[in-house]
């Protein structure tokens, strides 16, 4: 039964509305983008140049801070899939007691926001010595992702079925042998996900180097991007046809992550219920 | 290697770390809430053991009170409100134009979500130029249609807050919903119909009662993700004007690190991980009935 014109025409118009709400910001961003005299308004420049980006990389030390966020979130997505992978093979198989109770630990600690703990991550973090660490960043970064990532994975190697490593433990292989050879390649679509969400994670996070990074070579995309926007904490003006090209460059590997791997992201994210 | 002993290596490098970084500060938050730990000042070279002073002042801390009620006031209104039913209503109109054959829901899906994967800075600085008295695009507006411009992130600061977070987070609840709907049987709609039973008949008897369950896990999922909200304000007003829209975690953050009193500064994160652990042991009890049946 087709509905009624006047409801597909009141339909369209609640669709425009929703999309311009949506999309505005982002519109004025990638007109901000490529013109120089870039206000807070959304203006068509009359001529469209790359010369926000050039101003990055030639005045704002942006090319440090890419290489920077590159490094680390690359390195977090390595060391969080094996551990990941390790972690959440085992709570899959191991028939142990107190599994359960581990398990509803992890998504305690999930709940627990990162706005909380970060001065006392700030605090743990002078006493070791990780603040302008590289080593720090990575470390504390792919932690807090840990539980809720190993809830995700957790979900996928759950559904592999056992009896296909029980014919790899018969024919001698050892544990680790069949968790490599026959569970993680079925498993593939899981470890993508974690390997995304972990990179995402990494690089989008901004509180944590907030509080760990000073050091001007060690400054990565968010924290870079932060100060620019709001000088030394000062709420002034903000030169915004810099930070608009800034901001482009910061969503753009986000994007294009997320249009990769999308299907595999958005079931994975509902394996572990997570918030917005 | 015996079985027990793979299983044990394969989870100590995961339980190492988040012993170290995630158990750790928090206990070493409750340590330091005892102390006059100070980035600045003679507390600052020989921090000492204060006991409940802390605590104690805290109680009686009125920018504490003020910056709790900043948090509930968000808290209320970004996510029990706005993201909750835009995200429900938007559910229900996407899913019901698509099974009434009417096309370009899945552009009003794709950018509701743009706006969630975007990086939480980002969000706070598009919304900052929307948001600007002089230039930004919604008071552009405003004037075109012949309406006094409004000082968003003066007066109406927390609204403005509201607003941008709507924005930023309606996405997660949209999807949660969707695929809730998805999961009640079309067969159930058309027996009904042919029964002769209205659509507010339909909805009322059918797909409230199949969404109720995990309409509260949405709830309290968004409101613990809205609780430790913090990049999003801070990048918007940074607690102001004033107190105006000082939420817990900003005050927690600027006590440690503006006025250097990181003692105080983690009394302020214990108070705000226990106020969180309500939320999140409300949390757990609801799923728990569909995480054991899950994993038997």
């Amino acid at each position: 039964m087709r509905p009624r014109f006047g409801l597909i025409l009141i339909i369209y118009i609640a669709f425009a509305v929703i999309i311009l709400f949506f999309v505005t910001p982002f519109l004025w961003l990638f007109l901000a983008a490529v013109d120089p005299q870039a206000k807070a308004f959304i203006h068509v420049p009359e001529r469209p140049t790359l010369e926000n980006f050039r101003l990055l990389f030639s005045d704002f030390g942006f090319g440090t801070a890419l290489g920077n966020s590159f490094l680390v979130a690359t390195s977090t997505m390595f060391l969080t899939v094996v551990v990941v992978a390790f972690a959440s093979y085992t709570l899959s198989r191991w028939d142990v007691r107190g599994k359960g109770g581990l398990m509803y630990g992890l998504l305690l600690l999930q709940t627990m926001p990162l706005s909380a703990t970060m001065v006392p991550i700030y605090g743990l973090a002078r006493t070791l010595g990780l603040r302008n660490s590289y080593l720090g960043l990575v470390l504390i970064h792919a932690t807090i992702e840990l539980p809720f990532l190993i809830w995700v994975m957790k979900g996928f190697f759950d559904s592999v079925p056992r009896a296909l490593e029980e014919a790899a433990w018969m024919d001698g292989r050892s544990r680790a042998r069949s968790l490599l050879e026959i569970v993680l390649p079925v498993a593939a679509p899981g470890l993508a996900v974690v390997a995304g969400l972990s990179f995402l994670a990494a690089w989008s996070e901004v509180l944590l180097v907030l509080i760990l990074v000073d050091n001007e070579n060690m400054k990565t995309v968010p924290l870079k991007f932060y100060e620019t926007f709001r000088t030394q904490g000062g709420y002034v003006e903000v030169r915004y046809e810099v930070v608009a090209a800034m901001a482009l460059l910061y969503l753009v590997p986000v994007l294009l992550l997320f249009l990769l791997t999308r299907r595999y992201l958005v079931r994975g994210i509902f394996g572990g219920t997570r918030g917005a | 290697m015996q079985p027990t002993r793979f299983y044990v290596a394969g989870l100590s490098p995961a339980l190492l770390l988040l012993c170290i970084f995630f158990i750790g500060p928090g206990l070493w938050a409750v340590y330091a809430s005892f102390t006059n730990m100070a980035l600045v000042g003679p507390a600052a070279a020989h921090a000492s053991f204060v006991g409940l002073q802390n605590y104690a002042h805290l109680l009686r801390d009125s920018a504490f009170r003020q910056s709790v009620g900043n948090s509930l006031l968000f808290v209320i209104g970004s996510a029990v409100i706005g993201q909750f039913l835009f995200g429900l209503g938007l559910a229900l109109l996407l899913e019901y134009t698509e099974q009434a054959g009417i096309a370009g829901g899945n552009l009003v899906y794709a950018a509701v979500l743009l706006a969630w994967v975007s990086p939480v800075l980002i969000s706070g600085f598009l919304w900052t130029a929307m948001f600007d008295y002089y230039y930004g695009t919604l008071n552009m507006l405003r004037v075109a249609l012949d309406m006094q411009p409004i000082n968003w992130l003066g007066n109406q600061a927390m609204l403005a807050v509201i607003i941008a977070n709507i924005w930023r987070g309606t996405a997660f609840t949209m999807m949660v919903f969707l695929s809730g709907l998805k999961t009640i049987p079309r067969e159930i709609y058309e027996a009904a119909r042919m029964d002769g039973s209205s659509a507010w008949d339909r909805f009322r008897d059918m797909t409230v009662p199949s969404l109720a369950p995990i309409a509260l896990i949405v709830l309290l999922n968004i409101t613990i993700a809205t609780f430790g909200a913090f990049a999003l304000i801070l990048t918007l007003t940074n607690g102001g004007p004033g107190l105006k829209t000082e939420v817990i975690s900003l005050y927690a953050y600027h006590t440690a690190f503006s006025s250097y009193q990181i003692g105080y500064g983690s009394t302020i994160a214990v108070a705000m991980l226990a106020l969180n652990l309500v939320f999140a042991i409300a949390y757990l009890a609801m799923l728990r009935p569909s995480t054991r049946s899950g994993e038997s």
